[in-house]
């Protein structure tokens, strides 16, 4: 392996990433307090400057990616579990670990390049993952997440070293204006006895807000000292989110270094959300085929499919997922439109045409800005756009009551056992890992009720394992191939891991 | 640094008096409904009147009379927008130059980001195009008929108005009265509720929402039995439980019918409790809703005390009430910079009515049948001006050629006409607005 100096990545520092500034303070061993990286928890404020090995530059990049990677991967199985939080820790103590400096064990000199690394690989990944909306959007989630899960798990003394270094306009309640605000809105008991109240403009805790743990008046506020972590976390995101701007607006001025963009680029490469990407050829299905193949469909689709039959009519969103999954699965466009238009029974052509007609064609990017649309993944149907009244869209596991959904899964084949096991899954929010089982159970059904095998975690019990569900569109390859991808390419989980990054290790 | 604002009050918890004012609702035994106020003992509670225009959305003619359009649209809203210039930070004329409108004309396509310099220009295309109806979207960084000649990033909402929505459709599955298509918006036009961002009023959205859920879940309201109640929601109850009993029970009969009731017994988690009520109502199915609510009162209460204080229970009265009178509001409205807002004072392309505001001191009075249509509206103005003709021998239809010096001519047109009060409804807000903003001390931001 060659060491180059990379004496140009100083410079796309300093000039591409706003740095707020600020410098820390704590009462670590003078060695650290000295080093530049005085605490445990960083803001990233600063870019670093300094030199270092493109050898380096890489690998402290590749290292964090898998740490975001895990993050990913650990909140889609279950965000705030126990398993999460476990899934995190082993791939942080793997990858990019952090020592207390008053834990005693750990060589200041090991805590300060842990911190380095920390500090760099952030970087880096900044200027990877700045280059396109997407982009940003994914490592900005990764970090948020990987910030929240940090700030839980250092100790206090950490977290009050950082609530220093930012600054908010936070109010901190007297006990007696604490006592008048509780007199005043009439609130005995929502906030704990024992803790400090703090009013801050309502626009610094958004999602306090929007889960009702705080109290509004005069578009002030009021939060428990128990929810200030969420405060801080908001800061992060929010600073974040603009240094990202800030970065991808600096970056096409940033030297065209030959030696780091092929390696920054490769990096955001790797990243998870890249679409689904349908390798079923346009005109694989028809019009008339598409109802004999519901029973390879995911739920959801069955969902839409069902109620469009039922009421000859799905609403927008409705439409979007399941013409999209359709799409995905192999029907053209002028199928598509015989198919939509058969489906909308009790409609004049010309209402059709008027109404729907664009839309479809405008999914396959005929129409509009002409966009070639991709199918929702789960995470989008999961995340986004909640149904509302008179929608049948979106995720069964997620969005569909207990009772209705047991009903489902008991209306596919599944025993009272086995629909207890899924529903459960659901129950705590592993939605994904629902799907995956009930489509083992499917397969195994299938082919004649496999013997149960013992196997670790959430496959324990099936027959058959396959990998997790991540979107519709593979649901159905998955299941049409009978566990099995149909393209499979040489490491044996094919374009989804590619896309997802759920199984696939990446090979330095 | 926020200042004591006009959107603030809507977040705020404590207007405790206005929610009295509100008891009142359209739906009469004729089974008229008009949402605004199925809905409003809520939401308009926490709402000062000068804050908050309500744009009825009514139901509605196709092809519009273009005398209509040409001499009517437009004014009282064109006023609007340039007062939230003079108004805004921005420089005076960003308000309307970069605010998109868009035009839907024959087989509902829409001609989306459209802006013009002045008021006349606008007349001019609206003449031009004679579009079915127009929505008026966020204000762009660059006028929104540039927004292909800038860089991609460049063109972005800045501003629009905070805007609460509720659609008739909405309540199907609550209501068995009246037909649908029909609905209100709140607006909330303060300065800093117009510059708040997709997230903030995300997040204002989801404090305010308590009915969550597709058609593939029946228990929409879900109170977390563990916490305290929020305030916001014991309040929404206190109001919520002074008109059930008329709204729900009179006028909407929810248990009158088996299958009625049994959408209500849906919503009881516990299944023993479910099959206790059926059984006590199914031995006199005649039985007014109102006594077969006392039933099911009567028996949760029975329940409750035999097992105890039982927080599932105590909830689930509380979340039946909330889900068939709270409010359901459209999230997507309000969340979005970039959706497009039916425009005030736009007629409806089926019924012909005119979108008017609404004051909120009006609420009890307002009557969506009431409200003029435009083909009405047209009457008036010719009948105004043949009474101006009987006296003047004549009128000739020409701009140029010296008018006669009669009313007619310099009363602005839709002062002839019975819009005038909703035109006056309108300017009164405006001007609310001006006075709100003059009060704030430049120097806070």
């Amino acid at each position: 392996m060659f060491t180059q100096r990379a004496a140009g990545i100083k410079r796309e520092f300093g000039s591409n990433v706003g740095g707020i500034g600020g410098g820390f303070g704590g009462r670590a061993p003078e060695v650290i307090t000295h080093s530049g990286y005085p605490h445990r928890l960083q803001m990233y404020n600063k870019p670093p400057e300094l030199e270092i090995t493109i050898e380096e530059f890489e690998s402290f990049a590749l290292d964090r990616l898998q740490v975001l990677k895990a993050v990913e991967m650990a909140q889609l199985r279950g965000q705030g579990t126990d398993d999460c939080r476990r899934r995190i820790n082993e791939s942080l103590s793997k990858y990019l670990p952090m020592h207390s400096d008053r834990m005693g064990g750990t060589r200041p000199r090991q805590i300060i390049a842990e911190r380095r690394k920390d500090h760099i690989s952030h970087f880096i990944l900044r200027l990877a993952f700045s280059r396109s909306e997407d982009l940003r959007q994914w490592f900005l989630r990764q970090e948020t997440a990987l910030f929240r899960h940090r700030y839980r798990e250092v100790d206090s003394a950490d977290r009050q070293s950082l609530l220093n270094e930012i600054s908010f306009d936070l109010k901190i309640l007297s006990p007696q204006e604490k006592a008048k605000f509780i007199e005043e809105m009439d609130i005995k008991g929502f906030y704990p006895q024992d803790e400090q109240l703090f009013e801050v403009d309502f626009r610094r805790v958004l999602d306090l807000v929007g889960r009702r743990q705080a109290i509004l008046r005069k578009g002030r506020a009021y939060i428990a000292q128990s929810n200030l972590a969420t405060l801080v976390i908001n800061e992060y995101q929010k600073r974040l989110g603009r240094a990202l701007e800030i970065c991808a607006k600096a970056l096409p001025r940033m030297d065209e270094d030959e030696r780091l963009l092929p390696i920054l680029q490769n990096m955001s490469s790797q990243y998870g959300s890249q679409e689904y990407q349908s390798t079923n050829a346009a005109g694989a299905v028809t019009a008339d085929s598409v109802d004999s193949l519901t029973a390879h469909f995911p739920l959801c689709m069955r969902q839409l499919h069902g109620k469009l039959k039922e009421e000859s009519h799905l609403k927008h969103f409705g439409r979007m997922q399941f013409g999209l999954f359709l799409k995905g699965i192999g029907l053209s466009l002028p199928e598509a439109l015989l198919y939509w238009r058969k489906a909308f029974s009790r409609m004049t052509d010309d209402q059709f045409q008027k109404g729907y007609a664009y839309n479809i064609r405008h999914n396959y990017g005929m129409e509009g800005k002409r966009t070639d649309y991709t199918p929702y993944s789960c995470g989008k149907i999961i995340t986004t756009n909640a149904p509302s009244s008179g929608d049948h869209h979106g995720c069964p596991f997620r969005h569909s009551g207990q009772d209705k959904l047991r009903a489902m899964l008991f209306h596919g084949g599944l025993k009272d056992s086995e629909v207890r096991d899924v529903a459960d899954y659901a129950q705590k929010g592993h939605y994904q890992i629902a799907c995956t089982k009930y489509l083992e159970l499917q397969i195994q059904k299938r082919r004649g009720g496999g013997k149960p095998s013992v196997l670790a975690g959430s496959q324990a019990n099936s027959g058959v394992v396959i990998e997790s569900i991540t979107h519709p569109n593979q649901y159905f390859d998955l299941s049409l191939g009978d566990g099995q991808l149909k393209n499979n390419n040489s490491n044996g989980s094919g374009k989804y891991a590619a896309s997802y990054g759920s199984t696939q290790n990446y090979q330095r | 640094m926020l200042v004591t604002l006009p959107l603030v009050t809507i977040l705020v918890e404590e207007d405790r008096d206005s929610s009295q004012t509100n008891d009142e609702r359209h739906c009469s035994e004729k089974g008229r409904l008009f949402f605004a106020d199925n809905s409003s003992p809520i939401l308009p509670a926490a709402v000062p009147v000068q804050d908050i225009l309500s744009v009825a959305k009514l139901p509605g003619i196709g092809q519009v009379a273009s005398t209509i359009r040409k001499r009517m649209m437009s004014m009282a809203l064109h006023k609007y927008l340039l007062t939230t210039d003079q108004v805004a930070a921005l420089d005076p004329t960003k308000s309307f130059t970069h605010r998109e409108f868009s035009f839907t004309i024959d087989n509902d396509v829409y001609i989306r980001y459209q802006s013009f310099k002045d008021c006349d220009e606008m007349k001019q295309e609206i003449i031009r195009m004679r579009p079915n109806k127009i929505d008026i979207g966020a204000i762009f960084t660059v006028q929104p008929k540039h927004a292909k000649m800038v860089q991609p990033g460049a063109f972005k909402p800045l501003e629009k108005e905070l805007v609460f929505d509720i659609d008739m459709t909405d309540y199907d599955e609550i209501r068995t009265c009246c037909s649908g298509r029909r609905g209100v918006h709140c607006w909330v036009c303060d300065e800093q509720a117009r510059c708040l961002d997709d997230a903030e009023r995300k997040a204002i959205i989801n404090y305010l929402t308590l009915i969550k859920g597709g058609s593939q879940q029946s228990k929409k309201v879900i109170l977390n039995g563990n916490e305290e109640i929020h305030p916001h929601i014991s309040r929404s109850l206190e109001i919520a439980y002074e008109h059930f009993d008329e709204i729900v029970l009179r006028d909407q009969g929810i248990l009158d019918t088996e299958e009625q009731w049994s959408k209500l017994l849906s919503l009881i988690p516990d299944e023993d409790t479910r099959d206790t009520i059926d059984k006590i109502w199914q031995e006199d199915k005649t039985d007014s809703s109102f006594m077969k609510w006392e039933e099911f009162e009567d028996t949760l209460e029975k329940k409750m005390s035999k097992r105890g204080s039982n927080k599932q229970l105590e909830f689930t009265q509380k979340e039946i009430v909330l889900q068939y009178l709270y409010p359901r509001l459209d999230e997507n409205v309000t969340t979005h910079l970039n959706h497009l807002l039916k425009s005030p004072f736009c007629v409806h392309p089926k019924t012909g009515r005119v979108c008017t505001p609404i004051s909120p001191d009006d609420f009890e009075t307002f009557d969506p049948f009431k409200v003029p249509t435009v083909v009405e509206l047209l009457d008036e103005i010719n009948s105004f001006e043949d009474q101006g003709a009987d006296s003047q021998a004549s009128t000739p239809d020409d701009h140029n050629a010296e008018p006669p010096r009669h009313a007619s001519r310099l009363l602005p047109d839709y002062k002839k006409t019975s819009l005038k009060p909703y035109i006056e409804t309108f300017e009164q807000f405006v001007a609310g607005i001006k006075k709100a903003a003059v009060k704030q001390d430049p120097l806070a931001f």
